[in-house]
């Protein structure tokens, strides 16, 4: 049986702010006719402008939502205004779903199965190796490596003649373009986000660390992939004095991620998998060039593992919903190879758990943990942790600290009036994600264990 | 060099470039600074320490009952802009209850107090220990710390101590709850403190006095005519104007017998020729509103302030029958001072006679509940939609029971027919102002969509004010 949803929590799955408002206009009973819950779906019609309803319905336990409005969000203002009379304890139980809605779950259940077979096949050893033949993976080889050389050039430049002068939003804008050319899409990515930068007091500080973790990347680049073939297969060669750490293999694989290689859902499903019960700590959504990245940060409550599911729409398209802010699921996990391992696919999901506030640690603690991750990936720049027993106290900025001193929180948390709110100087529990700049509050609990949305 | 001090120095070469400044020592200085950056980068990121920080004080506990998740819930639904004209009858009513808002909702909350003053006594009773804790920290939210802090003062040894050490709000709601109990002793207790006051809290204890209201307060308010306050003067003239036999009421009666007659049986008037100290004193302003004649401007005030008992002694004929008579050259002046003369002394006799030549929502709410009802009921049915029926429904007090109901639903339907676009602020009202328990009778009314609106709006308020209970 899944828990109802709070209001903060359903309201957190809208795509956007006009839909969280569109959602509530559509939330009293008085719109909804043929209601009904089970343990596991929702569905209900809403009478829109035409003369036939629109039918709603969603899957609790993915979750995942279907109506048959001609909205293009997702989930729609329908969807939304459903669950929201769902968690306002308006929906009547139901010992069977509609028909309609019946038929939809079947459809579901049909197609994971085939997705299931379809991926079990495509597992076969005979199937895998590099697609596209490897005249064309050497080119790409080639382009990037010439891509992140004039990088090193370019940086090298930058520092010769100063950074006083790169004042200007589209400085970086060239070198993107060329690294975009040079097939590295991720390192351009990084490149054109150092805009953010100037609005900042300490510009250049900050972009000299920038400029230098860059730097560090081309090279890294260049000269990893002969440690790794020094020390053999890398994996298990035997410590000898000079030689190559064995981890540079992973951090080989790391680099090429950062750099703009992908790897792809098939190969990190075919890795292992963790399974626990995941708390879902919050989400966080970024624009970068008309893309939104949304990052979902979970904690696992028996292996303490944090993990990132990582998706991306255009803006204005469907986003992955099917992670809920204070929720809990028993899923297996896939992680992305390489060292301090966070982002990750879920690969089969098991159950809901109850839900509660997600165990914690000292800020201390937090901070090993962060510095752990960073010396097995020193291009980390975020990180989910979990405080307990924290209170909200004022340093040169706000900070969240418990009996030996304070973490500082993000400038953009501001003045957390919520989270100072729920306190009320009382220690809590916080889900915060950790970044170079500070910790960005995401999520805590009332005294009843309720989840609150920061 | 330390390491904070080798990063300044790392920035300010990489500001000004190493081609003019050399890194100490560097040979290819550009990747050496690059190199030496991303180890600080790092080792800033992996080692950074715990910041000592100032502890905020612990919020005090609570006292009052927090609300039920299902409340919370509505509240929230509320203030994020559902049914967003209803707040202020959930706030009204969780205060009546003395709950506490979740405290997580409390920002949000008070940013709605900050904004609109209306909402601000309920939220003193709302907030609870936490709000004034947060109200503490932002001074946008220092309202808070003025009003009632609490549902009910109760409690004689608590009782001192609230009068001499309470919020003003505390304060004001002690007196209220003392005078209704005890009258006499209320105003001594003012009596004694008067002086100290604050102006502003002077004409607040004042209107508490309103409440069984009886001659011995006479000689009180009597010197309070003589206040360094306008507003006190004021509240002190309305109030010896609706008490009877007031020497104030004997006074006005002076000078009504001197500005009316009724003569071959019409009114006659004669407009104050001046307005001396005296006059000003009894609470009639010599300055006039800009765009009024100054002899208009007093002689409606003189009127207004008038005990409406004293008209019918003067003028011989009673209420009914003087407010049909003619009245020469000064008719709307003295119409307008009897209008407000009704509304200030809450004269259900006059405000019957007046609604009846003048629809006024004003005089509607002088008038007995159930009469309210059924004057409205009437007028709705005798009316077309339009803004007056609009005020007038405003001023007939709410809940509105059956009768009432079935007249404005009517209303609804029939306007639907004719002119739907016009139907927006009659159905809100509707919905706002029906007794709640009525709406499955708006259900079964109609499937029109205005009237399922009104039974979808009741429905919410029902549901909502049983959450409260």
């Amino acid at each position: 049986m899944i828990e109802r949803w709070n209001r903060d929590q359903v309201l957190a799955l809208a795509p956007d702010a006009p839909s969280q408002k569109a959602a509530q206009g559509v939330s009293s009973p008085g719109k909804w006719s043929g209601i009904g819950v089970t343990a596991d779906a929702l569905w209900g019609e809403c009478k829109g402008s035409g003369s036939k309803p629109y039918r709603a319905c969603v899957d609790l336990s993915e979750p995942a939502y279907r109506c048959s409005c001609p909205s293009r969000k997702f989930p729609c203002k329908h969807a939304l205004g459903l669950l929201l009379l769902w968690s306002a304890d308006g929906v009547p139980a139901a010992d069977e779903p509609a028909d309609w809605v019946a038929e939809w779950l079947d459809q579901r259940r049909d197609r994971a199965a085939k997705a299931a077979t379809r991926a079990a096949a495509t597992a076969d050893p005979a199937e895998s190796g590099p697609p596209g033949g490897g005249r064309r993976a050497e080119q790409r080889e080639q382009r990037v490596a010439a891509g992140l050389s004039e990088l090193e050039r370019w940086l090298a430049d930058q520092i010769r003649q100063g950074i006083a002068g790169s004042r200007r939003h589209d400085h970086w804008d060239g070198l993107a373009k060329r690294l975009i050319d040079a097939q590295a899409p991720a390192v351009a990515g990084s490149v054109s986000r150092l805009n953010a930068v100037l609005a900042t007091e300490d510009w250049p500080a900050r972009l000299l660390g920038e400029y230098a973790l860059l730097h560090l990347l081309s090279v890294a680049h260049r000269r990893l992939p002969e440690m790794v073939r020094a020390s053999g297969d890398g994996a298990d060669a035997p410590e000898r004095a000079g030689a190559p750490h064995p981890a540079a293999a992973g951090l080989l694989q790391r680099v090429r991620e950062r750099v703009g290689f992908p790897v792809t859902k098939e190969e990190v499903l075919a890795g292992e998998t963790v399974r626990d019960v995941w708390d879902v700590l919050g989400r966080r959504d970024e624009e970068q060039d008309r893309l939104i990245a949304r990052r979902v940060w979970l904690r696992g409550r028996a292996t303490g593992r944090p993990a990132l599911v990582l998706s991306f729409a255009p803006v204005g398209q469907a986003l992955d919903a099917s992670l809920v802010t204070g929720t809990a699921l028993d899923a297996d996990l896939a992680f992305y190879p390489g060292p301090s391992p966070l982002r990750a696919l879920v690969a089969a999901r098991h159950d809901a758990a109850p839900a509660g506030p997600a165990p914690g640690s000292t800020p201390e603690r937090a901070l090993e943990e962060v510095a752990r991750a960073l010396a097995g990936d020193p291009w980390v720049d975020s990180w989910p942790v979990v405080l307990d027993g924290v209170t909200p106290a004022r340093g040169s900025s706000w900070q969240l600290a418990g009996p030996s001193g304070g973490l500082a929180l993000h400038p953009s948390a501001g003045t957390p009036w919520r989270l100072l709110a729920a306190s009320g100087g009382h220690p809590l529990t916080v889900a915060a994600e950790w970044t170079p700049r500070g910790l960005r509050p995401l999520t805590t609990w009332d005294e009843k264990g309720r989840v609150i949305v920061l | 060099m330390n390491a904070s001090a080798e990063w300044e120095d790392l920035v300010s070469t990489a500001l000004v470039g190493t081609d003019r400044r050399p890194l100490p020592g560097g040979a290819p200085g550009e990747v050496e600074l690059l190199e030496r950056a991303a180890v600080h980068t790092l080792r800033m990121r992996a080692g950074h320490r715990l910041e000592k920080g100032e502890p905020l004080s612990v919020a005090p506990p609570e006292e009052q009952p927090a609300l039920s998740p299902a409340a919370a819930d509505r509240l929230a639904r509320i203030l994020g802009g559902e049914r967003p004209r209803l707040l202020t009858e959930w706030l009204e009513t969780a205060a009546g209850h003395g709950y506490r808002i979740s405290p997580h909702l409390l920002p949000e909350l008070l940013d709605q107090g900050a904004r609109d003053r209306s909402i601000r006594p309920h939220l003193g009773v709302l907030a609870g220990n936490r709000g004034r804790w947060l109200a503490g920290l932002n001074p946008e939210w220092g309202f808070l710390l003025e009003e009632v802090t609490s549902a009910a003062v109760t409690g004689a040894d608590g009782a001192r101590e609230v009068w001499e050490l309470g919020t003003s709000g505390d304060r004001r709601a002690h007196l209220a709850a003392l005078r209704a109990a005890d009258p006499a002793e209320a105003r001594e207790l003012l009596a004694a403190t008067w002086e100290k006051e604050t102006p502003d809290d002077r004409a607040a204890f004042l209107e508490v006095l309103a409440e069984r209201l009886s001659p011995d307060d006479e000689p009180f308010l009597e010197s309070a005519l003589d206040d360094r306050r306008r507003e006190v003067r004021h509240q002190a003239a309305d109030l010896l104007t609706r008490l009877p036999g007031s020497r104030l009421g004997l006074r006005m009666a002076e000078r009504g017998a001197r500005y009316l007659s009724v003569e071959d049986g019409r009114i006659q008037v004669t407009p104050p020729a001046a307005c001396d100290g005296a006059m000003e004193r009894d609470g009639i302003r010599a300055k006039p509103p800009r765009g009024t004649g100054e002899r208009s401007w007093w002689l409606q005030q003189a009127v207004a302030r008038t005990p409406l008992a004293v008209w019918p002694r003067l003028l011989g004929r009673p209420p009914a029958e003087l407010v049909r008579m003619k009245i020469v050259d000064w008719g709307r002046e003295v119409m307008a001072g009897w209008v407000r003369a009704t509304v200030l002394q809450g004269d259900p006799e006059w405000a019957r006679e007046l609604f009846a030549w003048d629809p006024l929502a004003d005089l509607l709410a002088a008038l007995p509940p159930a009469e309210q009802e059924r004057v409205a009921a009437d007028f709705v049915r005798r009316h077309g939609l339009d803004g007056q029926l609009i005020m007038v429904l405003g001023g007939a007090s709410a809940p509105w029971g059956p009768g009432l109901a079935k007249a404005v639903l009517q209303k609804i339907l029939e306007v639907s027919g004719t002119q739907p676009w016009n139907l927006g602020e009659l159905t809100k009202l509707a919905g706002e102002r029906i007794d709640p328990a009525l709406y499955g009778v708006a259900e079964r009314l109609s499937p029109e969509p205005p009237i399922q609106e009104v039974a979808a709006l009741l429905r919410f308020r029902d549901d909502m004010l049983k959450e409260l209970v």
